[in-house]
């Protein structure tokens, strides 16, 4: 070990150094690491789903004779309606999650000074840093049936929406509408961040320059802020939809019967029915679904970015 | 929150009152979104100060669960699961990734591309796939991988090292390499260059990186729901077991003392940084991983 890592601390004059070891020999324990606990794991869930669940056995799966089988489960049965559901859950919840943030980023990098900056960052970071469970179990506190939000319903007089929503306690929990808030809740700091940072690089004298030749403030951000942040956007957005379509915590806490979401299906599969194959096939049909949303998202935004560089007077330069 | 108010817009040659107004909806949708975002932590914390043995239904103030949840063997022993795995799995997640970033920012070749290919798949893996695979894979190879805390570590290992790995790349990318050549030609040698001239340099980097790697196994539940052996669980995972029926306030106290504590490391790396003449922005950017 030793040698390898003088190699990469020295310069030149080590060259014989480095003629021993491959350039990538310092990556060369991570790349064991992962093709033995990242690689292995993911490519058995894909052969796993083309397999049959041996009965009587915990989770054992035949792989002798393989079949779309499990797939056929997936498309036909129940599944189905939760992978849509699950589906439109993400979609949504990846919309209002960038729709919120965008202010707080924009507020962030443009409107604040540098010292208020590191105190609203700050405050940001004590729920990105609060424990995931801890957080969605506390939206169970608050969205009781005699909770925190039903008494505000029924107590304030702000809602004089007809009666049946004062009359009883109000049931949101066990619900896809308690997933929803829940799961935008959860990931909105993960999108204010990558908002923020994409936004917080835009360099300054480009949107002065875009005012000084006329341009108003939304035309400004339109057109010169949103397409240089766009790389960090579309990372954002990435980064809170997948990892959002997998979850199950949420929808296991607080979605009950009716806000059930694909991954606790996955879960189901695995710990109760010990049906590794179903399991499986239901992971993989998720991967599709989310690349299959990704590419359709790909594809008309690409087609958006064509319209919009067609009636644009003025291009930004491209970093 | 004060930030909100007196927020300091930049000057402008044509101030209406129009403006003025639409300079206060930023900051105020601002703050509402921070209250949001307190507001569960919030209720949270306050039941652990619930008299009544559920945390769902207050009744009265009383402090009695604080005192009673150390009582509780299985909880304290699933606390120190938690830090036990967090504090093995982030050495070596610093161990692997230190070595993996150093090698992608010096080192770099043909191989590059694929190697950051595999860890952004990592990293953007949605978990209840690789945690599937990682039960089965563990249940093919038993013994030591259906074991004990040797499991839940691994699985954490892998996503924490991706992260560091990128972290350490971004700072060794900025330094100049210079600075390495020069203690080679004053004849330091290739362990004495690594030792005295490379890891100072690259150590915030390595700091905030084993803060993120430390916290993001004290946060996963997902992962360690599936490959946890028998036996042995994590605090999360353990309230996460108890989610389907009562849970009793000395959970939300011992939630208390959990994130107070992540909140308190975090803190303590961020003075260090600070120290080291890192900005709060730089420190921002570092921790939430962009």
């Amino acid at each position: 070990m030793t040698a390898t890592v003088g190699a990469t601390a020295s310069g030149p004059p080590l060259q014989k150094f480095r003629l021993r070891w491959p350039k990538f020999a310092l990556a060369i324990p991570s790349f064991i690491w992962y093709v033995f606990l990242f690689v292995v794991p993911v490519v058995l869930v894909l052969v796993n789903s083309f397999g049959t669940k041996v009965t009587g056995t915990p989770g054992k799966v035949d792989l002798s004779s393989p079949t779309l089988e499990r797939y056929r489960e997936v498309v036909d049965g129940s599944f189905r309606t939760v992978l849509k559901q699950t589906m439109e859950t993400s979609i949504l919840g990846t919309v209002l999650c960038l729709v919120i943030s965008l202010p707080v980023a924009y507020f962030l990098a443009f409107k604040v000074g540098p010292k208020a900056k590191v105190v609203v960052l700050a405050l940001l970071m004590v729920p990105f840093f609060t424990n995931y469970l801890l957080r969605t179990l506390a939206w169970k506190i608050v969205l009781q049936p005699k909770g925190f939000v039903s008494n505000l319903l029924q107590d304030s007089h702000w809602f004089t929406l007809g009666q049946t929503l004062r009359d009883g306690p109000i049931q949101i929990l066990d619900s896809r509408s308690a997933v929803q808030l829940a799961i935008v809740y959860n990931y909105l700091p993960l999108m204010i961040f990558p908002l923020w940072v994409a936004l917080d690089r835009v360099e300054l004298h480009l949107r002065e320059a875009s005012k000084d030749l006329g341009a108003g403030r939304i035309r400004t951000f339109l057109q010169v802020t949103m397409p240089l942040a766009m790389p960090g956007i579309v990372a954002g957005l990435v980064l809170v939809f997948v990892p959002l379509s997998g979850d199950y915590v949420t929808a296991k806490l607080l979605g009950g019967v009716k806000g059930n979401m694909i991954g606790a299906a996955v879960a189901e599969q695995y710990f109760n029915a010990q049906n590794a194959a179903s399991g499986s096939a239901i992971a993989v049909s998720l991967i599709i679904s989310i690349l299959l949303v990704l590419a359709v998202v790909a594809g008309v935004a690409w087609f958006a970015k064509r319209l919009l560089a067609a009636n644009r007077k003025v291009t930004v330069p491209e970093r | 929150m004060t930030t909100t108010t007196e927020m300091p817009s930049r000057p402008s040659r044509f101030r209406t009152f129009r403006a003025k107004f639409a300079g206060l909806l930023l900051p105020g949708w601002s703050a509402l979104v921070i209250l949001f975002l307190f507001t569960p932590i919030f209720f949270l914390i306050a039941m652990s100060f619930n008299d009544f043995k559920t945390i769902f239904v207050w009744t009265k103030f009383s402090t009695h669960w604080w005192g009673d949840m150390w009582d509780n063997t299985t909880m304290i022993d699933a606390l120190v699961t938690s830090i036990e795995v967090a504090v093995i799995s982030t050495v070596i997640a610093l161990i692997l990734g230190t070595l993996a970033g150093l090698a992608l920012a010096r080192q770099p070749g043909r191989w590059t591309a694929g190697f950051v290919a595999l860890v952004l798949l990592i990293l953007v893996t949605p978990e209840i796939v690789d945690g599937a695979g990682q039960l089965s894979w563990f249940v093919k190879l038993d013994g030591p991988f259906r074991d004990g805390l040797t499991p839940i570590v691994l699985v954490h290992t892998v996503f924490s090292s991706a992260v560091v790995t990128l972290i350490v790349r971004a700072r060794v990318a900025g330094l100049d390499d210079r600075l390495e050549e020069a203690a080679a030609d004053l004849f330091a040698t290739p362990m004495k260059g690594f030792f005295q001239i490379t890891l100072p340099l690259v150590m915030p980097a390595v700091l905030s990186g084993g803060m993120l790697a430390f916290t993001l196994s004290l946060d996963n539940v997902v992962a360690t729901s599936f490959v946890s052996p028998a036996g042995t669980t994590t605090f999360p995972n353990y309230v996460f077991g108890l989610s389907g029926g009562v849970i009793r306030p000395e959970v939300a106290a011992m939630s208390t003392v959990f994130i107070v504590g992540t909140l308190v490391a975090i803190v303590a790396v961020a003075i260090v940084l600070r120290r080291g003449g890192q900005s709060g922005t730089e420190i921002a950017t570092t921790f939430t991983g962009n």
